[in-house]
C-alpha cells in the first residue's frame, strides 16, 4: 500500500473510534443530565481528529523536500496545529455548555485510543506475530 | 488601588507562565518528533517496499510523543483565563509556579517519547513482520516516557486550584520552589526513561523471542530512572503544604527557593544517567538472553549510583527546609541560601550523567562479555566513584553557604 493510503487508513482508523466512543460517552452523559459533560466530550475529540488528520496531511511535505523547507512546514504545521486544539479549550472556559474537564479530556482521545486499541491487541493476541 | 496592582501582578504572572508553559512545553515534543521522523527517513531509505508501514509507525509515534506539548497548551490555556480567586502576590507566585512546572516538565517527555517512535521504525525496515508487536512496544514505553510529564501536570493543576492565598508570606517562594523542582526534576527522567524504551524497540527487532521480556526489563529501568522525578514531586508536596508560619520571612524564603532548586536540577542528571543505564540494560537482554541475570543486577546497581547526585539534592533540599533561621534583613544571607541549593542542583546534573555513562557502557558490555562480570562490576563502581566527586564538592560547598554565612 502506498505511504499516503497508510496514513490515510490510519487517520480513517483512530479518527472514526475516537469519534464513535466520545459520541457513545457523551449519549450517555447527556441522558444521565449531564449536557455540558457530554458536549465538551464531543467538542475536544473533533479537535483531536482535526489535529490528528492534519499531522498526517502534512506528513508528506514534512519529510521530503529540502530540509530548509521541511522544517519550514513543520514549524507551521506545529503553530496551526497548536492553534487549533486551543480553541475549544478557549470555547469551554467562556461557554458553561461545554465542561472544561471533559472538554480536555476529549482532546487527548486519539492518544486513549491509540494505547487503548494496542493494549485490547496485546492483551487478547496469543502469539508473538513473527 | 493596591488592590489593582496586586490583581496586575496575578494577570502578568499567569500569562508569563502560559507563555513558558507552552514556549517550553513545545521544545521536547518538537525534537522527538524530530527524531521520529529522522530515524524513519532512515528506515524507509533502508526498505522503501515498506515505506507506508513506516510512515503509518512514525505518525502514530508522533501522536504520542506529542502529548507532553498538549498537557502544555491546556495548562498555558488555562492560565491565560485564570481570574486568580482571591488576588495576591501568593495567587501570582502559584500561577507561575504552574506555568513553570508544566513547561519545563513536558522538555523530557515530549524528547524521550521520541525515542522509541524513532527506534519503531528502524525496527520496522529490519523486521516489517513485527509491525504490530513493535508499535505495541513502542507504544508502551512512549507512555511511560510520559510519566514524569504527568507528575509535573498535577503538580501544576494543585498550584492553579488550590487556594493558597490565606498562608504565610513564605509561600511566594515556595510555590515558586515547588513548580520549579517539579519542572526542572522531571526533565531528566522524561529523557532518561526514552533511553530503554528506545532500546527495546531496538532489541525487539534484533531478537523477536525476547519480546515480553524486553517489555519488563523495559518498564523496570524506566521505573528506577523516574525515580529523581518521584524525589522532585516529594519535595514540591513539602513545599506547598509544609507550613512555614512562625518562621522569619527573610531568610526562610530564600531557603525554600533554594530546596526547590537542588532537587529539581540534581533529578536532571540523575534521571538521564539512569536512563542510559536502563538502555544499555535492555540492549544487553536482547544481545544475550542468557545473561539476563547479571545484566539486571548491573544495570540496577549503575542506576542506583546514578541517583546519588540527586539524593545529595534532595539532602540539601531538605536541610534548607528544616533547619531554622534567625531573622534577618541582610540580603547577603539569603543569596547565600538561594546560592546553596544552585550549587548542589547544578553540581550534580554532570555528575549524574557522567555516573549513567559509565553504568551504560559496563552493562553494554556484560551483555557481550558475561565472564567478565565482576571486573566490570568493579571498574564501574570506581569509575561512578570518582565521576561522582564533582557532585561531593558541590554538596560542600552548599553546606558551607548555609552553616558557615
Amino acid at each position: 500500500m502506498e505511504p499516503h493510503e497508510q496514513i490515510r487508513q490510519t487517520q480513517k482508523k483512530y479518527c472514526s473510534i475516537a469519534m464513535l466512543a466520545a459520541i457513545s460517552v457523551a449519549l450517555i452523559l447527556i441522558f444521565a443530565g449531564y449536557k455540558p459533560l457530554g458536549k465538551g466530550l464531543v467538542l475536544g475529540t473533533v479537535f483531536s481528529s482535526l489535529n490528528f488528520i492534519l499531522m498526517g496531511e502534512t506528513l508528506p511535505r514534512r519529510i521530503s523536500g529540502s530540509r530548509r523547507r521541511a522544517s519550514v512546514v513543520s514549524g507551521v504545521s506545529i503553530f496551526i496545529r497548536y492553534a487549533l486544539l486551543a480553541a475549544p479549550l478557549i470555547l469551554a472556559i467562556k461557554s458553561p455548555s461545554f465542561n472544561l474537564a471533559a472538554t480536555v479530556v476529549g482532546l487527548f482521545m486519539i492518544q486513549i485510543m491509540i494505547l487503548a486499541t494496542q493494549g485490547i491487541y496485546a492483551s487478547t493476541r496469543k502469539n508473538l506475530d513473527y | 488601588m493596591m488592590s489593582i496592582e496586586i490583581e496586575a501582578w496575578v494577570r502578568m504572572a499567569a500569562f508569563v507562565g502560559a507563555g513558558f508553559s507552552m514556549g517550553f512545553g513545545a521544545i521536547g515534543a518538537a525534537i522527538g518528533e524530530g527524531f521520529a521522523a529522522a530515524k524513519a527517513n532512515n528506515a524507509i531509505s533502508q526498505n522503501p517496499t515498506y515505506s507506508g508501514d513506516i510512515v503509518k509507525m512514525m505518525l502514530v509515534g508522533q501522536a504520542i510523543a506529542e502529548t507532553a506539548a498538549i498537557f502544555a497548551l491546556v495548562i498555558g490555556v488555562l492560565l491565560l483565563f485564570a481570574t486568580g480567586g482571591n488576588a495576591s502576590m501568593i495567587t501570582a507566585a502559584g500561577l507561575f509556579g504552574a506555568g513553570l512546572s508544566m513547561g519545563l516538565g513536558a522538555i523530557g517527555s515530549g524528547v524521550g517519547s521520541g525515542f522509541p517512535a524513532g527506534e519503531a521504525c528502524d525496527g520496522l525496515a529490519r523486521q516489517p513482520a513485527l509491525s504490530r508487536t513493535l508499535t505495541t512496544t513502542m507504544l508502551i514505553g512512549s507512555a511511560v516516557s510520559q510519566t514524569p510529564a504527568i507528575f509535573s501536570m498535577v503538580i501544576a493543576f494543585m498550584l492553579m486550584f488550590i487556594n493558597f492565598s490565606g498562608g504565610s508570606p513564605h509561600m511566594v517562594a515556595a510555590l515558586l520552589g515547588s513548580g520549579l523542582c517539579m519542572g526542572f526534576g522531571a526533565i531528566g527522567s522524561g529523557i532518561g526513561s526514552g533511553f530503554p524504551a528506545g532500546q527495546a524497540c531496538v532489541g525487539l527487532a534484533r531478537q523477536p523471542a525476547m519480546g515480553s521480556r524486553l517489555t519488563t526489563n523495559m518498564l523496570i529501568g524506566a521505573a528506577v530512572s523516574q525515580t529523581p522525578a518521584i524525589f522532585a514531586m516529594v519535595v514540591s508536596f513539602m513545599l506547598m503544604f509544609i507550613s512555614f508560619a512562625g518562621t522569619p520571612v527573610h531568610p526562610t524564603s530564600a531557603a525554600l527557593l533554594g530546596a526547590g532548586l537542588a532537587t529539581g536540577l540534581a533529578a536532571i542528571g540523575s534521571g538521564v544517567g539512569s536512563g542510559l543505564a536502563a538502555g544499555a540494560g535492555v540492549e544487553g537482554w536482547a544481545r544475550q538472553p542468557m545473561a539476563t541475570g547479571n545484566v539486571l543486577v548491573i544495570m540496577l546497581v549503575g542506576q542506583a549510583v546514578s541517583q546519588t547526585p540527586s539524593i545529595f539534592g534532595l539532602l540539601i533540599s531538605f536541610i534548607l527546609i528544616f533547619k531554622g533561621y534567625p531573622s534577618t534583613e541582610v540580603f547577603i544571607v539569603s543569596t547565600a541560601l538561594v546560592s546553596a541549593g544552585l550549587c548542589t542542583g547544578l553540581g550534580g546534573i554532570g555528575s549524574g550523567v557522567g555516573n549513567g555513562q559509565v553504568a551504560q557502557t559496563a552493562v553494554s558490555w556484560v551483555g557481550r562479555n558475561v565472564e567478565q562480570e565482576a571486573l566490570l562490576m568493579r571498574t564501574m563502581l570506581v569509575g561512578q566513584a570518582v565521576s561522582q566527586s564533582t557532585a561531593i564538592y558541590a554538596m560542600v560547598i552548599s553546606l558551607a553557604l548555609i552553616f558557615l554565612v
